[in-house]
Parts: C-alpha cells; structure tokens; sequence
C-alpha cells in the first residue's frame, strides 16, 4: 500500500490554469470548444423560452397620436362617453375614460348631467371596445360640446342570472395596455389598478371554448368597491345577474358570491 | 492577492471573461426579444416591456444556474478553473440583470397607482395563506437581496474585514437565493404559462446545480471516510511515501479534525499546509508548485511552502503544518503550527 484510503492526489496536468499567467494550451482548447458551445447554448435556451410564451392577447394602445371622440359623458358606474357609432348597437358606443397611471380616481369630472363633452387622450383598443387614456398634463383633455347629441338613453336589457367561470382582469391592461394581462404574474398589477378605479372585468370562457368580456359592478349597477382585491386573475366562478348596456356586458355581482375554482 | 485595494485588479483573462459573460447576455436578450416580440400564431404582439422583464429574470435565473454549477465543474475537471477564475464579476453581472428586472417590474406593475410601489410589491396579492395563491413577488425580492449583499460585499475589502468564515458564510447565502428563485419562479410564470417547456426546464437547472454538489460532496466525503481509523495517538499520522506526490503538486489528506491539509513535494523538499486558501477558501492541493510558491487553482493567490507566507510584497499567512520522514513514509502532525509559522519538512537527500 502506498497512498492511504482517502488521501487525493492532486491534478497531474503538466500546466494549470493560473488568471495572471498564460493561459495553458490544453485549456485554451477547451475554451474554444466550450465557449461556442455554451454561447449555443445560452441561444437555444433564449429562443426554447421566448418561442413557448401563452398567446399574449389582442388589443393596442395607441400613444403615438391624441385620439379624440365627442359624447355623452356617464360617470356611473364607471367614467365612460356614449358616443354615436353606426357599426355598434343601437348605434352607441361606450368608450371608458381612465387616467394616465393606475389612479382613475385623479379624473375630476363633471356631475353625471347628460351633457356632451369631447374627450382627448391615447386610445386602448381591443376590437369593438375601446378606451381613451387621458394624459393629466394635458390641461383641456374635457372640453363642452355644443352638441347635444340626441343620443337615446342607455338602453338596458335584462339577460338574466348566470354562474361564470372565469378571471377578473382590469379593462386598462386587458384592453391592450400589457400583453399579456391574465395569469397570476398580472395579478399585483390587475389589482392595483382595480385598487385606482380603474373598471374590474370578467373573462369568462364558455364550454363552447367561446370568450366573453364583461364589464363588473355591484348587484345595484355601481362601481365594485376593494372587496374584490383578494380574487383578481384567479380563477374564480361567479353567480350574477347580465345586462346589456349598450354595446357593453354588464355583471353585477355580490362579493359574497365569487368563489375560488 | 490584494492588500492594496482597487476596484478591480484587471488582467487580460478577466478582460476577456467579461467579454465574452457580456457577449452571450447580448445574445440572450437579443433572440429572446427577437423571437418573443414575433407575431405570435394567434397574430398578437406581446408588450415589449413585459417581454423585456421576462427575458431579464429569465437571464437572471440561467445566470445564477452557471454560477453555481461552475464551483462544482472545477472540483470535477481543471479544465474549468478559467470559467471560476472571475466568477466574481458573473456573480455582480447576475445581481445587476436580476436588479434590472427588480426595478423594470416594480415600476411597470406596480408604479403611478394608488399605493407605493414597494409598498403595492408585498400587499397587491394578499394571499399570504394560501398554498397556491402564495405572492411569488415575494420569493424575488427575498433572493434580491441576498444577491444584493453578495454583490455589495464582493470585493476583497469585504473578504478580509469580515474575514474569510464570516464571508465564505454570507456568499454561502447563494444558495438560499437559488432556492428562493426558484420558488419565485415556481409561483409566478409556471403557475401563469401554460408550456411545459417552463417547469421542464426549472427542474433541469434545479437538478443539475443538486446533482452536481452531490457529486462532489460526496466524492470528498468518500476521501474523507477513507482516513478513519488511520492512527494519530501520537500526533502524527500516516499519509503516504514520498513517491506519492507528484513534483510540484501536492496529496490532500483529512485530519481527524476534519481539516485537510495539503502536503507539497517540490523536488526533494515536502512541505505541508492547510488545504484552504486564505483568499476564498479555494482547495490549494489542487494547486500546483509555480516559481516556487504553492499557487492556489482558484485566483492564483500564493504561498510559500516553508512557512505559508505569500512571497513579498504580500503579506497573506496560512497555517503551516510539521512533516516527517519515517520507514519510508510521509508522516503530518495533526496539530497546526500558527499561521506563517516555519514549519519542519522534509528534505530528502535526493528526489525519490
């Protein structure tokens, strides 16, 4: 016996690497065979996760140019214009207000008194919905309109007590300010926003794999307050009543009767 | 070896180390925004920010993965010692991209609401109770700042005014911070993301760093069991013959103690120490005997192998240890001699 059981020899390379000497030759081969390797490496890696992300949804936001739309101005149950639109129901479209940021609250607006006014701000779009995002530095972002648009009164049609399956999103993100804006990594943000006022909505996803967008409120069609916070991008079933406002699905629901899936 | 200190004691091997660490995270976070901001098949675009928060903690978690599976490798083949040589500089890079990707997500998600954002960070998801909902927010900013303090206290000045236990102790927080990372991860995009491809590919990087330091670990436990029952009544023990020892290397044999020491030949002289580097508690007897001075394999801080001093102008001491020969065998006292301390070797009359 020579060496003890347990007792390492040390390397026998003829050369080691040492930082502030010259490098080996046997290790600058290695490296020029590693380092492409791992640089191929770090690639496939890059392209396996970026290629494999969920569908990141529709919808745009559109800061490059001030959008403007002229209506009727409702801040109940959240701050949206009724403007004339042909190609929408009864030919109104709600169009919601929300401020820059995460904090509608920062909206002053007039009493909801029926009268016109013309917004400007970044339009949020998502097909036939749509959003404008009013910038607050921009001091005559509400302006009076002269006409009195003969809009007809919002029309509310009754559709009747349903059980949802679903996610409660904010409309802001999900109508294309972050795609994507679902799942528990949107969570924080869903709820912050909700938290700002900006207007909670109900993706729901129907057995016939058909998606549905509805706009939340209280069982009295008004704004849903922060009890909500704890269910936001879960997956929850709700049982609540659907109206039709216009051309916006509306679900009132009780706190007490969301339900964790 | 620093007892002057400088930002960084830049050499051509790290010049070029960072090049290329900067090099392959250019390449990550260009294909991954290449790929990710393409049309999805459904046609959709993804938000370029949060695409862009994405492949940060994404590059952040890989980098993390390299640094800890660097360690091991080196154990495994000297052929990685390169790669540990300026790890340091990988780590700091891995702590700025995951603060790059801290701050982009704090102020994308959580900024101009009604809360602080710090404050929206750890009350926006509530569910603290709840085994699944658990705010994996959480998880990220716990790893953050043990990568903080890791990148903060990563100069030498830090080594040496803490000492090397309490820092080797503080970097060894590392592993806390993979962990915790990786629960971030578990908790937020695998619980979001619908690919397998993701939880795949966080088990293979958890598994590779585990089995790597099993590896390893009980490799040296296994050396390490192999010394028992090898007698020290008299304070000495038994290692090997001299012949053992390549020249200018050294056999690393475990005291009772459970400390190593590394015994040097360097021709005809044998020589012992202590097997951990005073800089980062790099394995010495993995080193090798250069211009005379032991060399550790780590950062090539050196020693010489009489009395475990540095040669001038350095002042760094290890702890030596007595040899002696007898019936044609290497034997080492147990018991250290202070560090810097003259040692008595072995000097043979002609190199076995």
């Amino acid at each position: 016996m020579t060496l003890n059981r347990g007792v390492y020899r040390g390397r026998a390379d003829s050369d080691m690497f040492i930082g502030w000497a010259k490098t080996p030759a046997v290790d600058r081969r290695f490296l020029v065979a590693a380092l492409p390797t791992m640089l191929a490496g770090v690639a496939g890696a890059a392209y396996a996760v970026a290629s494999n992300l969920d569908d990141p949804g529709a919808g745009a936001w559109k800061t490059g140019a001030l959008y403007r739309a002229t209506g009727v101005l409702a801040t109940r149950p959240y701050p949206m214009l009724r403007v004339a639109d042909a190609t929408a129901p009864d030919g109104v479209r709600s169009v919601l207000i929300v401020a820059q940021g995460k904090c509608t609250s920062a909206l002053k607006l007039p009493a909801n008194d029926g009268r016109s006014y013309a917004v400007a701000g970044a339009l949020i779009e998502r097909g036939a919905r749509r959003m404008i995002e009013v910038p607050l530095m921009l001091g005559d972002w509400l302006t009076p309109a002269d006409e009195s648009a003969a809009l007809p009164p919002p029309r509310i049609e009754p559709l009747g007590r349903k059980t949802l399956a679903g996610q409660i999103m904010d409309t802001k993100c999900f109508f294309g300010v972050m795609r994507p804006s679902r799942g528990k990594t949107h969570k924080a943000c869903a709820s912050l926003c909700i938290r700002g006022g900006i207007p909670p909505s109900f993706w729901a996803k129907g057995r016939d794999g058909r998606e549905s967008v509805l706009l939340m409120t209280d069982p009295d069609g008004g704004p849903l307050g922060e009890s909500i916070l704890p269910f936001i991008a879960d997956p929850v079933r709700i049982d609540g009543e659907v109206f039709r406002v216009d051309d916006l699905l509306q679900f009132r629901v009780a706190t007490h009767a969301i339900a964790r899936i | 070896m620093g007892h002057q200190y400088k930002a960084v004691q830049w050499n051509v091997a790290k010049i070029v180390y960072d090049l290329y660490c900067l090099a392959a995270l250019a390449a990550f976070i260009g294909i991954f925004m290449t790929v990710g901001l393409a049309a999805h098949p459904s046609g959709h675009r993804a938000d370029p920010v949060v695409l862009l928060i994405r492949a940060l903690g994404t590059a952040a978690f890989l980098m993390l993965t390299i640094v800890l599976a660097i360690g091991p490798l080196a154990r495994l083949s000297p052929r990685f010692n390169p790669m540990l040589y300026n790890r340091r500089h990988f780590g700091v890079m891995t702590f700025l991209v995951a603060a790059a990707h801290f701050g982009l997500a704090t102020f994308w998600y959580h900024a101009s609401g009604p809360l602080n954002p710090f404050v929206s960070l750890l009350v926006s998801n509530p569910l603290y109770q709840s085994a699944e909902g658990f705010p994996f927010e959480v998880f990220g900013l716990a790893a953050f700042a043990i990568l903080f303090v890791m990148a903060a206290t990563s100069h030498d000045y830090w080594l040496n005014n803490l000492s090397a236990p309490v820092w080797k102790a503080l970097h060894m927080l590392v592993y806390a911070a993979f962990g915790l990372l990786v629960l971030h991860v578990a908790y937020g995009a695998l619980m979001t993301e619908k690919s397998a491809i993701y939880p795949a590919l966080t088990v293979a990087a958890f598994a590779i760093v585990a089995a790597l330091h099993l590896w390893t670990g009980l490799r040296e436990r296994r050396r390490d069991a192999g010394m028992r029952g090898v007698s020290a009544s008299d304070g000495w023990i038994d290692v090997c013959a001299p012949a053992d020892i390549p020249d200018k290397r050294a056999v690393i044999a475990p005291l009772p103690s459970g400390e190593r020491v590394a015994i040097f030949r360097d021709g005809a002289k044998i020589c012992a120490m202590t097997n951990a580097c005073r800089h980062q508690n790099g394995p010495l007897g993995e080193g090798c005997i250069k211009d005379g001075a032991v060399t550790c394999p780590w950062h090539g801080w050196q020693y010489r192998p009489e009395d475990g001093v540095s040669p001038p102008p350095y002042t760094e001491k290890i702890a030596t240890y007595d040899t002696r020969l007898s019936a044609g065998r290497v034997f080492v006292k147990v018991r250290p001699n202070a560090p810097g301390q003259r040692s008595q070797f072995i000097m043979m009359g002609a190199a076995p």
